[in-house]
Formats: structure tokens, sequence, C-alpha cells
């Protein structure tokens, strides 16, 4: 018996039977619980990333992780929860980039969804066909901006947002969250649309700068990760190096994440692979699109392109060793501190890099 | 990738060396959509953009008639120093050095309170009133031929944003009376009906194609042809169309062609490598 009462249409367009399921991203007194129950004393929070991913991300959780598209998602988090093999998790971001290969590889049997794509690469071919297929359900439509108003609701402590977004469009009509209603202060008819704070249970976040009691600062586009730290039941930082908090002190200008919200600090270089992390590495052009033109087009695809380029990868420097070691270090270092200005352009290849069907191994070249 | 254009600057791979080529050859469609977006930005406006042709089309119009408008994008990137073309909008193209990068919530928030002139979105199916398909294609929310990207920013920018222009490819599938599912409001189901809705903004004033310029009509707000491409007729335009297209009164105008000074920037400095704006064989 569910909680809470959500928009029956979208509720029986989505064909969704029990709707308890849909209760804990929404239930902020359970969040609030779990968050009481921080130990909030400064003590070394860091763990191996196997150690992490065991203790702080269970089968059913609510999954999320950081970044935009290629850029600083915790990709090799991610990947370690596949090789642990968790089950049933419910996926949700902004974009969510993350549900495609944890889905493929077996964990997740729904997903709240905003944007299934890769931008320039299209549409999610294997989103589309697990959806086809019934094998992913998706438990509520969204856009990225109502999205990351429910992240920042609960961020700043609201039971939720009234926002513009959604209106008239068929989105409402397929997210059992939101609910349409009028402006509460005008005695004119003025649409709004109501939109809960949102609670995931777990959060990766990767960040360039840690310290071991979980202060967090980000280089580069936030997105969504700060409230989504907030939120989070559980939260485990990836980080790229480890400072000391002194540094945060000195330092204290930009985007941090507090330490009281951190559950796990792992030090994790490349742990953004085979995506970007700014200021240390540009992504892995010609993986995403393998990624993209390969291994999303059937099981069978999956399959070998998983076998590659996780099962026989034991961490990060095995994967980092399979896309060119010392070779793509040294180039996507090059790019990624061409492309932010710091180093000079005039020079630097930055193309587009396309993957053919049936390109010989040989001809591959990931950065 | 076709590299036909050269390069603006050079692209030193491995010992190679790419040189430059002059061009004159004249505009192809995708060029032409490129310099069509570009006239809908006018200086000093900030655009919200994503990747592809509008993103061409923006640091065309900031490299010609444009230089001082400010970009935003959607990651919470904003108001970057231009250099190559980004094909992420989380990628460092779109905040090279840029002087504050917001959070997602807060970029679509500028929208919402008025900081933004103008956005390009793009769209799978499109509607008689401008409304936007990126969802589903062939059916049903729940029963489909291809599901799509789902909104992304798309409805976000649709619902929020002042003024609208829509980019993509014209066919009868892809011009619809009704598109298979709204997924951002143009015009909705026209006169008055998307202010009604509780949406902000003034809805679509555009509609780009690779054969066609439109607008909406005024009362009604049904899709109207302003300009035709070189070589298209009405009926050609029309019989892309699965739905009656309104004309403007008297005869329709020619769509204006890029002058070779801007092909000739667009080639060299916006899309050098012909990522965006080439098409093979032309």
């Amino acid at each position: 018996m569910a909680d809470y009462i959500y928009n029956s249409e979208a509720v029986e367009n989505l064909g969704i039977k029990d709707t308890s399921i849909l209760d804990r991203l929404v239930d902020y007194e359970s969040a609030r619980g779990a968050h009481m129950e921080k130990d909030r004393a400064h003590r070394d929070k860091r763990l191996s990333l196997k150690e992490a991913i065991a203790e702080y991300v269970n089968d059913g959780d609510i999954y999320t992780d950081s970044g935009f598209s290629y850029v600083r998602a915790a990709n090799q988090a991610l990947l370690e929860v596949a090789r642990q093999g968790k089950k049933k998790l419910q996926m949700i971001g902004s974009p969510n980039s993350c549900v495609s290969y944890l889905m493929q590889a077996g964990c997740v049997d729904y997903a709240h969804v905003s944007y299934q794509g890769a931008e320039m690469r299209g549409y999610d071919r294997a989103v589309s066909r697990y959806i086809k297929e019934g094998r992913l359900t998706v438990l509520s439509d969204w856009s990225h901006g109502a999205m990351a108003l429910g992240f920042k609701a609960a961020q700043i402590g609201s039971p939720g947002m009234f926002s513009k977004q959604l209106l008239g469009s068929d989105i409402v009509k397929y997210n059992p969250y939101v609910k349409v209603m009028d402006h509460p202060m005008k005695d004119v008819s003025d649409p709004v649309v109501f939109i809960p704070a949102l609670y995931p249970d777990v959060t990766v976040i990767h960040v360039q700068h840690a310290d071991m009691y979980g202060n967090a600062r980000i280089y580069g586009p936030s997105v969504n990760d700060v409230a989504m730290a907030a939120a989070a039941r559980k939260v485990i930082i990836t980080a790229e190096e480890i400072v000391p908090e002194s540094s945060f002190r000195e330092e204290n200008k930009g985007v941090a994440i507090p330490f009281l919200y951190v559950d796990a600090v792992v030090e994790l270089p490349w742990g953004a692979l085979p995506g970007s992390c700014p200021g240390y590495y540009f992504w892995s052009r010609q993986w995403w699109e393998k990624y993209f033109r390969f291994a999303n087009l059937s099981d069978e695809n999956f399959r070998e392109f998983n076998e590659y380029w996780l099962l026989s990868c034991k961490d990060q420097f095995d994967f980092l060793e399979k896309l060119g070691g010392a070779r793509f270090i040294a180039e996507a270092r090059r790019q990624t501190r061409a492309a932010e200005g710091d180093n000079e352009l005039d020079g630097v290849d930055m193309d587009y890099r396309e993957w053919m069907p049936g390109m010989a191994p040989e001809d591959e070249q990931w950065f | 990738m076709d590299a036909r254009h050269g390069t603006g600057r050079r692209t030193v791979v491995l010992g190679e060396e790419v040189t430059e080529m002059t061009d004159t050859k004249p505009a192809n469609p995708l060029e032409i959509l490129a310099f069509e977006i570009a006239k809908q930005i006018e200086d000093k406006m900030v655009v919200y953009v994503g990747t592809g042709l509008p993103m061409v089309a923006a640091i065309l119009a900031k490299k010609t008639h444009a230089p001082n408008i400010t970009l935003v994008y959607e990651s919470g990137a904003q108001d970057p120093l231009l250099a190559d073309m980004p094909w992420s909008v989380g990628g460092p193209f779109t905040w090279r050095k840029s002087p504050v990068i917001l959070e997602m919530s807060y970029s679509f928030g500028q929208s919402y309170n008025g900081y933004v002139d103008i956005g390009f979105l793009g769209f799978a199916q499109i509607d008689i009133y401008g409304n936007i398909n990126t969802h589903v294609v062939g059916g049903d929310y729940s029963s489909f031929k291809h599901r799509l990207t789902g909104s992304g920013g798309n409805n976000d920018l649709s619902s929020l944003t002042e003024n609208m222009v829509l980019v993509g490819l014209q066919s009868p599938d892809k011009f619809v009376e009704r598109v298979d599912f709204i997924t951002s409001v143009g015009h909705l189901e026209g006169g008055d009906s998307r202010r009604q809705a509780g949406l902000v903004g003034k809805g679509p004033k555009a509609i780009i194609s690779q054969i066609a310029v439109f607008d909406f009509e005024p009362e009604t707000k049904r899709m109207r042809v302003k300009s035709l491409n070189p070589g298209i007729s009405f009926e050609l335009c029309q019989a892309a169309t699965g739905f009656e297209l309104l004309k403007p009164d008297g005869e329709i105008p020619v769509t204006e062609m890029p002058s070779q000074e801007s092909l000739g920037i667009l080639r060299k400095d916006v899309d050098p490598r012909g990522v965006f704006t080439s098409i093979p064989g032309m």
C-alpha cells in the first residue's frame, strides 16, 4: 500500500500495478532518517572501490551518478557495480547516461527517464529495445529541468517546487510524481506544476579533489551533483586525487560538496574513464562510438563488448591499458588542457572520431 | 569525416598536416540551414543552444553579424571563449575560460526569469502548431516503433524561453498533423492555448528545414510558409508536409542565400572539417 497519492492518469498509462514502488524516491522522512543516522565525525572515510560499492550499493537501490554524459560521470564505479552483479536497480539522473550500460549488464529493472541518448550520436538503441521488449520498466518520464528541480528541492530542504515546464505536454501523463495545479496566490487560472523533492538511495559522484573526510571539489559544470549529494541517502565520492583538508580551507571558493553528506571516499584516478574529467583527461572518442554503434545493437554485441571492457579488466588501470596506456594518458591530457584553454589548441586534434562496423581491431584508436 | 573544407587552424596529427583549400562551391542545404538559423540571432542576444547545427549557426552568427552574443547551455556552462565546435554540451568547449559556470537547474531558471532571448531545438516530429515530439515514433508511448531520446532539455526550453526556433529535416512523416507524443509544447492547439496552459514565452516563431522557412499565422498559430529555398516550389514543399500548409499573402519569397563571405567563414572558421555541414558527394 503506497504512502503517497500519485498522478493516477500516469500510473495507469505506465501500467504500474503497485504504486508503493514509487514511494522511496519521494519519501523525505526516510531520507531524513538516513541522514540523521550518519556519523558526523571528521573521520577517514577512505575505502577501496570494491569495498565502497559492496557496502553502499544494495540490490533494488535507486541509483544515480554525476556529471553530464561524457563528462565527469562516475563510470568506473558503475563498471564495478556491474562486476559485483547488483540487481534490480532503479536508475535516475539527468542525463541518465548511467542506465544504458548497467541495464545491459543485467543490473537494472526500472528507470526514471529524462534523456536516453548521447547528444550528436542520437538516441540510445539499447534502452529503446529494452523498453520495447519489456526488459526495462519506465516508472516516470521527465524533462532535464523538471528532474533537476526535484533534486534542487531536496537540497534546499523543500517538499517540492512549483514550476512552469511540462505544462500542456504529454510528459505529465507519464509521470506519476508531478501534479498540475493552479498558482495558489492568483485569482485567475494560472497553471503550475508541482515537482516533489527527489531522494535517490545512492549517488556516486566523481570529482577532481576530495579529502579523506569527504569534502569534495568539482571543476567544470557541476550539473545536479551537489543537489544529488545533499538528497541521496548514501553518497560515494570517487576522486582523481585525495588532498589534505587544509586545501579546502585555503582555497574555499568554487563548487564543493560538504563532508557530512559523504559515506565513502575512494581514491580513483581515471575514475571517469572512458568519459572525461575536466583538468585531467578528455574522453575516449572512439569507445563511445563503438558503444553506440556496436554494443547497443544486440545482446550478442554487448556480451562481446562487455567481455573485453569489463570482465577482462579488474580495475581502471586494466581499462586504461586497453585504451592505449601511456599514449592514451598523454593524448587525453593534451586534449582536455587544450580544449579548456590552459594549453595551446593549435596543433591538437579534437576531431569527431568515427567507429565503423567491421573496423579491424588494429585500426581502432581509442583516444 | 569529409575534410573537403580544409581547416581554419592547423591540425597536426602525428606529423601530418592538413593543408588549406579554397572552396567556391555553392551552398549545400545544410549550409543554407545554418545560415538561416544564424539570421535569427541578433547581436547582444543571450542564446540557448544544444549541439549540432544550431551550435554551428550560433558560432557563425558570433563570427559575423552578432559578435556580442552570450551562449548558454543546459549543463550549466555559459559564456565560453569560442574555439572548436563542442559535441557535448558538458564538454570543455562550452565552458572554456567561462567567468562563471552554473548548475542545470539555474540554467533553465535563467530562461524562466527572462534572461534568455532565443533558444533552438531539434525534433523528430513536428505538427501544425509547432508542437515537438522527441519521445516515440510509430505508435504511442507504450507501443512504438522507436523510442527516441525523450525530452532532455527540449521541454524546458520550449516551455520557458521567450523565442524559440525549431530546426529539423522536413518530410511528410516528420511534419505531421498531430505528433505521436507532445514532448514540448509549441502553440499547443493554436490561438491562445499555449498561454492558457500556463506556459511562458511566445512559443516558436520560426521553423527552419532543409527546403523552406516557416512562421506561424498570428491568430490561429498554424504553420505558414515564410520563404522557399531556391528551386523549391510551394507544391513540392506541400508534398513534403503531412498537413495543409498556409501560404503568405502575395508571392512567396525565396530564402536568402549565404554570401560568399559567410560561406567562407562557415567553411574555414566554424565547421572546418564539415562535421555538421557537409553532405557526402556535394
